[in-house]
């Protein structure tokens, strides 16, 4: 038995070193297919479902509240109503994550937090290495401000000092003092540096206006997941109804689901993104297979004839169908083994990458590299490849017809089906090739779009924050103004300052026209609202005609409005709408306003994908439609140093407990982002398109060289009696033609099905011969490469002479 | 005499295509140890069928088939291939060597399809059986490197090497010239002087009056069967069977 397979493997082996092309184009192909979709297993694996690094990581729960089935969290009020009585916890703990700016003299950094209570460290099973945690001392209004740092904020910012807990920081502007440094890279529960105490005064005895905050849990053991959430659920929700007519609430369902920190970040769509990109890259390793098991079938048909001696000197099946597997298993074990240390390398790349591209590192799960599960996965993926691209082929062979082919070789009726099948083949593979360039072709239209895009605003040298005024501080709009004017003002002060604009951005408002009848409210027009305090000039949108909105706009005067130039085209063509009116309903309330300035058109990304006038802008005074969110921004000279300290000092010189949402940054740094995320998918998607389609035009000229090969005899004959070169060649030429426009015309079916749902959806992105220019440039691309891998192997068995080609087997 | 072989109203029919076709119809034959038969007939007549069904490369239609006293007629693919593998040699016109293996590699080739012999034991019936056909000096060539006749020989060492039953000779002499094709032939009668049982598919009368029983085909039925009388006192086995 083990003498058999040693011969078997040696005679394998003898075969690829004989082959050296063949041997180094498959395990190519195979390492390209099997690297893809180990690299994303392996990424997605890490990313969503390997267990939390941290002690017991498996049993610890993210807590998160749908309303209606939305993706929410738990309210204070509602955590502090319901913490004492859900019986399935044994654990249970809010906190909220934050950008927390740490200043050092003139400048500063800013760091990922968290505001935690007590309780939290000890869910994470891990303590400080230094000082203690945060107790529920520290909670109570009025304790003195104290922190927990991490291991590499104590060594980057004091040296590792070994007074550190004799220390304090200017964290958000006022003096903390440090009680705690927590082990080497502990970042839980995301990717926090800080941990500060999230005080007992936050919390609202009013459910409406209650801030909602990550929570976590453990389950009691014996406490199925189930129970968990059916209990929490009903005690959040019979809160919620208990207030909806007191408070007078929306009405809402709120359930609860506890999941893995992972998934809770995905937004609980972890699963599908993990199937999508899946079965995206088991397509790609589908499509290796079939080229690999193509080029082995192939390798088998040649030696049909051996497999029929076997079998008459005595082989059965499993003995022939493990010989002919040889080959493939020495090839998709090397292919496997050369595409694990592949995927190993890129693995460690991308580790480095994404830990210096993201802010703070990214999560603190987040690390990629070789572990059991992704070798795991290269052992379920190998099996899968030896069963598809090495057994199916092998047993095909192995169950021949012996008698057929012992009499007449390959030429008998083994090669008429085997001729069939290959042509079936090769028009699938013209057919997915041309699906993939074609929408290779699109994806590239649109990154090459989206990274040119032109937003209808400037963004140089312009600084964004996102903040929140705590209502429970200022209920009243008039006191939210007053603190975004005073912020405003402060900002505006600092001498490297141009100009400072502040707005919030309400998307599809509807709109009321004067003296249009509407059938009903779907059939109104709707623009994006923004209510802005401050000069649209700020982030280049500029006025055209009329004024800006100043501080005159304000309540008690006429509502005004600056409205973008495509919509002052498109309900006043030909006439100027200043002073015109229109309604516009904004919070529930139709509101009459007065147009006093038109100014230039922004790309909204609600309407990424259309054109640039496609949906319009009216423009609102924040001094008469107040909102206590607001995104300001504030454009400095050229090459201020620490420009985003100005924001820094302004905002806690106003109020230090005005919530951040974003931490201070360039306007165009999250463009800039999108717009590198959008090449590097780009160039992901180029790069597996690019691969597809190597392996695929490998695939038919593996198969179409084959068919001809198999062909050699027939070639023989014929020009025995008296066929020319020419008319050999064009009868070959002929037949690939055929398989070529069925391919193509069941691909350019499917495509103008395709272009068209897009062009729809795209409102006309890009003009209809753009498509057509896709069609065309990939027929020819695509006939050029099939008429030659027709040719070349047609020409080689013309140019054997008669006698050879006769004998050919 | 033993009966080797004894076919009863063997009958094989193909399908190709909506048309049927018999090949064989109700043959009946015994073949004894030791006999060298000579199967001849015209073209289509059925002899390439008959050897095959003889070698358990196809099943029969209709009929039985016993070999060795056991019924082969209905085996499964695995069943057959094994009993080729340990009862059966074959020659081939075209003498099918794997051009891949050395000439010992497909000369063992049968024996590794057997999990009876040791690593030692296959090498050395490899070499006795290359010996015997004069081809030890040629064990590590490979088959394009050697002539038609030493092919041939190589495929009748091939055919040895397990020890079979019988030895099923399809044209063994077809592809070669005169000079190669009487040195298989002596080949041949050597073995069938040891005792061994041929049977030989054969166009040629000159080679088919080598043989100790001349068999003759005509569409599908075996239409004559004859005692070589005339075989020299040096050809003739121990002991001639009619069957």
């Amino acid at each position: 038995m083990i003498m058999s397979m040693l011969i078997d493997i040696k005679y394998a082996l003898r075969l690829l070193f004989k082959s050296p092309k063949f041997s180094a184009m498959t395990i190519g192909v195979l390492i390209g297919g099997l690297s893809i979709s180990l690299f994303t297993f392996s990424f997605l694996y890490s990313t969503i479902y390997k267990p939390l690094p941290i002690p017991e990581g498996d049993t610890a729960k993210s807590v998160t509240v749908y309303h209606n089935e939305k993706f929410r969290h738990i309210t204070g009020y509602e955590y502090e109503n319901v913490k004492t009585n859900i019986n399935s916890f044994e654990e249970f703990g809010i906190y909220e994550n934050s950008t927390i700016r740490v200043s050092v003299g003139d400048s500063g950094k800013n760091y990922s937090g968290s505001f935690i209570r007590n309780g939290f460290f000890e869910f994470s099973r891990v303590l400080p290495v230094l000082g203690r945690v945060i107790q529920a001392d520290d909670l109570i209004e009025g304790a003195t401000p104290v922190a927990v740092i991490s291991y590499e904020i104590w060594q980057a910012e004091h040296n590792g000092a070994s007074d550190i807990l004799e220390k304090t920081m200017l964290l958000d502007g006022e003096i903390t003092e440090i009680i705690g440094v927590m082990p080497e890279a502990y970042r839980f529960p995301h990717s926090s540096q800080l941990w500060l105490p999230l005080n007992n005064s936050e919390f609202n005895d009013n459910p409406k206006i209650s801030d909602a905050y990550y929570a976590y849990a453990r389950l009691k053991s014996g406490v199925e997941l189930e129970e968990a959430e059916k209990e929490l659920g009903q005690a959040i929700n019979q809160i919620y109804q208990r207030n909806v007519k007191l408070y007078d609430l929306p009405e809402l369902n709120k359930t609860v689901q506890l999941m893995t920190f992972q998934m809770a970040q995905t937004g609980n769509d972890g699963n599908i993104a993990f199937a999508f990109l899946m079965t995206i890259s088991w397509s790609i390793l589908l499509l290796a297979c079939i080229n690999v098991g193509n080029l082995l079938f192939a390798r088998t048909i040649e030696r049909q004839k051996e497999t029929a001696i076997r079998a008459a000197l005595g082989a059965n099946t499993n003995r022939l169908v493990s010989q002919l597997m040889w080959e493939g298993i020495i090839i998709t074990c090397l292919g496997s083994l050369l595409s694990v240390l592949l995927v190993a390398a890129v693995l460690d790349y991308t580790e480095l990458v994404i830990h210096s591209w993201l802010p703070d590192g990214g999560a603190f799960w987040w690390h990629y590299g070789m572990d059991s599960a992704t070798l795991l996965m290269a052992v379920v993926f190998t099996f899968v490849t030896i069963l598809l691209s090495t057994f199916l082929p092998a047993w095909r062979s192995a169950n021949q017809d012996i008698n057929m082919t012992l009499r007449d070789g390959t030429r008998g009726a083994q090669s008429k089906k085997s001729g069939r099948f290959s042509r079936i083949l090769v028009t699938t593979q013209v057919f997915l090739v041309a699906v993939l360039m074609l929408i290779g072709s699109i994806s590239a239209f649109i990154a090459h779009k989206f990274i040119n895009m032109d937003m209808g605003d400037d963004y140089q040298d312009v600084m964004t924050a996102r903040l929140d005024i705590p209502v429970n501080k200022y209920p009243e709009p008039e006191q939210q103004l007053a603190v975004f004017q005073l912020l405003n003002e402060k900002i505006q002060q600092h001498p490297q300052v141009t100009g400072v604009i502040a707005y919030n951005w309400n998307p599809g408002s509807v709109l009321s026209m004067e003296g249009e009848d509407y059938e009903s409210e779907e059939s109104k027009p709707t623009a994006d609202a923004l209510m802005v305090i401050g000069d649209t000039e700020t982030v280049g949108v500029h006025l055209i005609a009329g004024r800006q909105l100043n501080h005159l706009d304000k309540l008690g005067n006429r509502k005004t409005a600056l409205i973008s130039q495509s919509m002052a085209k498109r309900f006043w063509p030909g006439e100027s709408p200043l002073e015109k009116s229109f309604e516009i309903n904004i919070e529930d309330k139709n509101e009459k306003v007065f147009v006093v300035g038109i100014v230039s058109d922004r790309l909204n990304s609600s309407t990424l994908f259309g054109k640039l006038d496609s949906v319009d802008e009216v423009y609102l005074s924040g001094l008469q439609f107040i909102s206590s969110f607001q995104a300001v921004y504030y454009r400095v000279l050229p090459n201020t140093e620490n420009a985003e300290e100005i924001f820094y000092r302004a905002i806690f010189e106003t109020d230090r407990s005005i919530e951040m949402i974003y931490s201070v940054q360039l306007a165009t740094k999250n463009r800039n982002m999108m717009r590198d995320s959008m090449r590097l998918m780009s160039n992901i998607t180029f790069g597996t398109g690019f691969f597809a389609l190597l392996l695929a035009m490998v695939g038919i000229y593996g198969l179409t060289a084959n068919s001809v090969a198999q062909r050699t005899h027939e070639v023989g004959i014929r020009r025995a009696v008296g066929a020319s070169d020419k008319s050999i060649i064009k009868m070959f030429l002929k037949q690939g033609a055929k398989q070529l426009l069925i391919g193509l015309g069941l691909s350019m079916a499917l495509f103008y099905l395709l272009a068209f749902s897009f062009h729809k959806f795209t409102e006309g992105m890009f003009p209809i011969y753009i498509y057509s220019m896709q069609a065309v440039v990939v027929t020819i691309g695509l006939s050029i490469v099939v008429m030659f891998a027709t040719y070349l192997p047609t020409r080689r068995a013309v140019k054997m002479e008669p006698s050879i080609a006769l004998r050919y087997e | 005499m033993t009966a080797l072989i004894t076919l009863t109203n063997i009958s094989k029919t193909f399908l190709t295509e909506e048309i049927e076709t018999r090949a064989l119809n109700d043959i009946n034959l015994v073949i004894n140890k030791g006999e060298y038969i000579a199967l001849s007939g015209q073209s289509g007549c059925g002899k390439s069928t008959l050897l095959s069904l003889l070698g358990l490369l196809d099943a029969p239609s209709n009929g039985y088939y016993h070999l060795a006293d056991s019924d082969v007629s209905s085996l499964t693919r695995d069943q057959r291939a094994n009993i080729r593998c340990e009862k059966i040699g074959f020659v081939f016109q075209s003498f099918n060597l794997i051009s891949d293996l050395t000439v010992f590699e497909n000369v063992m080739l049968p024996l590794t399809y057997q999990s009876k012999k040791s690593k030692t034991q296959i090498e050395s019936k490899v070499n006795e059986v290359l010996a015997k056909v004069e081809m030890s000096h040629r064990k590590n060539h490979f088959p394009s490197q050697l002539s038609g006749g030493q092919q041939q020989r190589v495929a009748v060492a091939r055919a040895l090497v397990n020890d079979p039953s019988i030895i099923l000779a399809d044209e063994p002499t077809g592809n070669l010239d005169s000079q190669n094709a009487e040195a298989v032939l002596q080949l041949f009668d050597k073995l069938h002087q040891g005792g061994a049982t041929i049977c030989m598919v054969t166009h040629d009368p000159a080679s088919a009056k080598r043989a100790s029983r001349c068999l003759e085909m005509f569409d599908g039925q075996l239409i004559k069967d004859q005692i070589n009388t005339n075989l020299t006192d040096s050809k003739k086995p121990a002991e001639l069977a009619v069957g």
